[in-house]
C-alpha cells in the first residue's frame, strides 16, 4: 500500500550519483557471491581430491605405480601436484647424480614451487572478496552522505521541515549504505571462511610434502647403505 | 574423476550468484508491504488530534480574508471618500440651514455682542441722537423685538428638528458602519461645539436681550441692522474661515484614520500570511485526517455495538478499500475477544461504505487511505 517507501520505488527514484554507487555496489555483490560460489566449490572438491589421494598415498601402493597410474594429460592438483613434481624430479635426478643430498636438495625445491603454485591457486580471487569486505561499507556510506546533503540542499528551499518531507530522501540515501553492507557482510564472512579452509588445505600440502620428502630420504638412506 | 575435476568454471557460481540476488530483492519487495499496515494504525490516532479549525478551512479563510480586506479597502477608501463628499454636502447643507438659521441668530447674537461694545462706545453719541426719537421708536422697537422673539423660536424649533435630523442622519451612519464612529464623533462634536456656541450665543443673546431691554434705546435698531449686516458679511467670512479649518481638521482626521486603517489593515495582513502559511503546512496532513476523520463518523452512525459489550473491549479492524472508495474488504486484525462486538465493528464499517470522500484526495494520499485500521472500542471509534 505505501508504494513510495518500497525499496526498488527508493532506489528507482535515487539521485545520479546514489544510483551509480548502488549500481556499483550491486556489482561488487554479484561479483562476491560469484568468487564465493566458485571458491566454495573448488575449496570442497580441492579437499576431497586431498582426501582421495591421501587414502591412496597411504594405502601401501608403489610409488611409481602411483606416479604412473595418472594420466599425463590430467593436469594433477594440491597434493598430488606436490607428489608428481617431486618424484618426477627424484627420478630425474637419480640417474644423474650419486650425491642423495643433492637429489633431496633438488625434490625439495620442485615441491616448493609446486608448494607455492598451489598456495596461488587456492588464494585466486579471495583478495577481491576482501576488497569486497573492506571497500562496500564505505562506498554504500559515501552514497548515503551524498544523498543526504542531496537531500539538505532540496530541503532549504521547502518552507517547512517535516518529518514526511526528510524521511523518504534520508530513506533513499540509507538503501546505499544496506547495499554496501549486503556486499560487505558476506564477503567478510565468506573470507575468513576460505581463506581459513585454504591455509588448512595448504597445511596439509606442506605436511604431505615433509612426509613425502623423508620417504623419500628413507629411500635414499636405505640405497646409499645397499650401495656402501 | 577427470571430468569432475575439470568442472571449475564460473558458469555455475555466475548464476548462483544472480540467483540471490533475485531472491532478495523479492524478499525485500514482497516483504515490505505485507509489514506495513501495523504503522498505518498510528495515522489513525494521529487522527484524533484535529483541531475544530482544519488548516484547509484557515487557508480558505486566510486567502477569503485577504480578498475581504482589499475590498474592503476599496469599499473603505470610497465610502470614505464618499463620507467626505456626503459629509461636505450634509456641511454644505447643514451649513445652509445653519446660515439661514445660526446666520440670522449668530449675526444677531454676535452682531449684538459686538454691537454692544460698538453700543458702548456709540452709546454716548446715540444715547445724544436717539433722545429725541427714543419716545416713537421705543414702541417699533419693542414690536420688533416681539417678532425677533417670535423668530428667535421659530428658529429653536428649526434647530431642534435639524438636531432631530441629525441625530437621525448619525443613527442610520451607525447602522452602517462602525467605522463611521470616528466621524460620528466629529459630527458630534461638532453638533455639540455648534449647540455650544447656540447656548453660548443664547445665553449671550439673553443677555443682550436684558442688556436690550435695561437699554431699550430705539436707535439700536437701525444700527444693529446696519452692524448686522456687516457682522454678518463678516461671520460670513469667519464661518467660512471655520469651515475650510473644520474641513482641514476632518481632512486630517481622516488621513489619520486612514493610516490607522492601513496600519491595521497591514498587521492584518501580515497575520494573514502567517496563519495562511501554517495552514497550507497542516492542510496536507489534516486534509487526510479528514478523511479519516469523515470515516470515523460514517462508521460511528452505522455502529450498533451490542448490548453487553463491556468496557475494555478492543477490536482492530483493517478496512482496505478500492480506487473511487469501495470497500474491497474489512478484516478483524485485532479480536477483543467477544465475537458479537467484532461482527458489529465490521458490520459498521461495511454498511458505512462505500467512502466517496477517497475520490477528493490527492493521487497520492488515496493510495495511503486505501488501506488503514480503525479501531473500535465501547463508546467510540478511533
Amino acid at each position: 500500500m505505501n508504494d513510495s517507501m518500497s525499496i526498488p520505488h527508493l532506489i528507482m527514484n535515487a539521485s545520479l550519483v546514489v544510483q551509480l554507487v548502488m549500481i556499483l555496489l550491486l556489482a561488487a555483490s554479484i561479483a562476491s557471491w560469484v568468487v564465493i560460489f566458485q571458491r566454495s566449490f573448488a575449496l570442497s572438491k580441492a579437499r576431497k581430491e586431498q582426501k582421495a589421494f591421501d587414502e591412496r598415498f597411504w594405502s601401501g601402493i608403489d610409488l611409481n605405480e602411483l606416479y604412473k597410474d595418472v594420466p599425463e594429460n590430467h593436469e594433477a592438483q594440491g597434493a598430488e601436484h606436490v607428489f608428481r613434481s617431486g618424484f618426477r624430479e627424484f627420478n630425474r635426478l637419480m640417474p644423474k647424480t650419486r650425491s642423495s643430498e643433492a637429489v633431496l636438495d633438488g625434490v625439495q625445491r620442485a615441491q616448493r614451487v609446486a608448494l607455492s603454485r598451489e598456495e596461488d591457486r587456492l588464494n585466486v580471487h579471495l583478495t577481491l572478496l576482501a576488497t569486497v569486505a573492506s571497500a562496500s561499507p564505505y562506498i554504500g556510506l559515501f552514497g548515503t552522505v551524498w544523498g543526504i546533503m542531496g537531500s539538505f540542499q532540496s530541503l532549504s528551499m521547502a518552507q517547512q521541515a517535516t518529518l514526511s518531507t526528510v524521511a523518504p530522501w534520508i530513506a533513499e540515501a540509507l538503501v546505499a549504505t544496506a547495499m554496501g553492507l549486503f556486499a560487505a557482510i558476506p564477503a567478510v564472512i565468506f573470507y575468513n571462511r576460505l581463506s581459513a579452509v585454504a591455509s588448512r588445505l595448504l597445511g596439509d600440502y606442506e605436511d604431505f610434502a615433509e612426509e613425502f620428502h623423508s620417504i623419500l630420504h628413507r629411500n635414499l638412506q636405505g640405497r646409499g647403505n645397499q650401495a656402501a | 574423476m577427470a571430468k569432475r575435476m575439470r568442472r571449475n568454471g564460473y558458469g555455475l557460481p555466475v548464476i548462483l550468484a544472480i540467483g540471490i540476488h533475485v531472491i532478495a530483492l523479492l524478499l525485500t519487495i514482497l516483504r515490505l508491504p505485507e509489514s506495513e499496515p501495523e504503522p498505518s494504525s498510528s495515522s489513525v490516532v494521529q487522527a484524533t488530534l484535529v483541531s475544530d479549525v482544519t488548516a484547509t478551512d484557515q487557508a480558505q479563510y486566510a486567502q477569503e480574508s485577504r480578498a475581504r480586506n482589499a475590498q474592503r479597502q476599496a469599499e473603505e477608501e470610497a465610502q470614505r471618500q464618499a463620507e467626505a463628499d456626503a459629509a461636505a454636502a450634509q456641511a454644505a447643507a447643514d451649513e445652509a440651514q445653519a446660515e439661514q438659521q445660526a446666520a440670522d441668530r449668530q449675526a444677531q447674537a454676535d452682531a449684538e455682542r459686538q454691537a454692544a461694545a460698538e453700543q458702548a462706545q456709540a452709546e454716548a453719541e446715540r444715547r445724544q441722537q436717539a433722545a429725541e426719537q427714543a419716545a416713537a421708536e421705543r414702541q417699533q422697537a419693542e414690536a420688533q423685538r416681539q417678532e425677533a422673539e417670535a423668530e428667535r423660536q421659530q428658529q429653536v424649533q428649526a434647530r431642534e428638528q435639524a438636531e432631530a435630523e441629525k441625530q437621525r442622519q448619525e443613527e442610520a451612519a451607525e447602522k452602517r458602519r462602525e467605522e463611521e464612529a470616528a466621524e460620528q464623533q466629529r459630527q458630534e462634536e461638532e453638533a455639540a461645539e455648534q449647540q455650544r456656541q447656540e447656548e453660548a450665543a443664547e445665553q449671550q443673546r439673553q443677555e443682550e436681550a436684558a442688556e436690550k431691554r435695561r437699554e431699550e434705546e430705539a436707535a439700536e435698531q437701525q444700527r444693529q441692522e446696519e452692524a448686522a449686516e456687516q457682522q454678518r458679511q463678516e461671520e460670513a467670512a469667519e464661518k467660512r474661515r471655520e469651515e475650510e479649518a473644520a474641513e482641514k481638521r476632518r481632512q486630517e482626521e481622516a488621513a489619520r484614520a486612514a493610516a490607522e486603517a492601513a496600519s491595521q489593515d497591514a498587521l492584518a495582513d501580515s497575520i494573514a500570511n502567517e496563519q495562511e502559511r501554517i495552514a497550507n503546512a497542516q492542510q496536507s496532513s489534516q486534509a487526510s485526517n479528514n478523511f479519516i476523520n469523515l470515516v470515523k463518523r460514517a462508521v460511528e452512525d452505522r455502529w450498533h455495538p451490542p448490548a453487553n459489550a463491556a468496557g475494555d473491549l478492543v477490536t482492530q479492524v483493517r478496512v482496505r478499500l478500492g480506487p473511487s472508495g469501495e470497500l474491497l474488504a474489512a478484516t478483524v486484525t485485532r479480536s477483543s475477544g467477544n465475537p458479537a462486538f467484532d461482527r458489529s465493528a465490521t458490520q459498521a464499517v461495511e454498511a458505512a461504505s462505500p467512502f466517496r470522500e477517497l475520490r477528493q484526495l490527492d493521487p497520492g494520499l488515496q493510495r495511503k487511505f486505501r488501506d488503514f485500521n480503525l479501531k473500535f472500542t465501547p463508546g467510540d471509534v478511533q
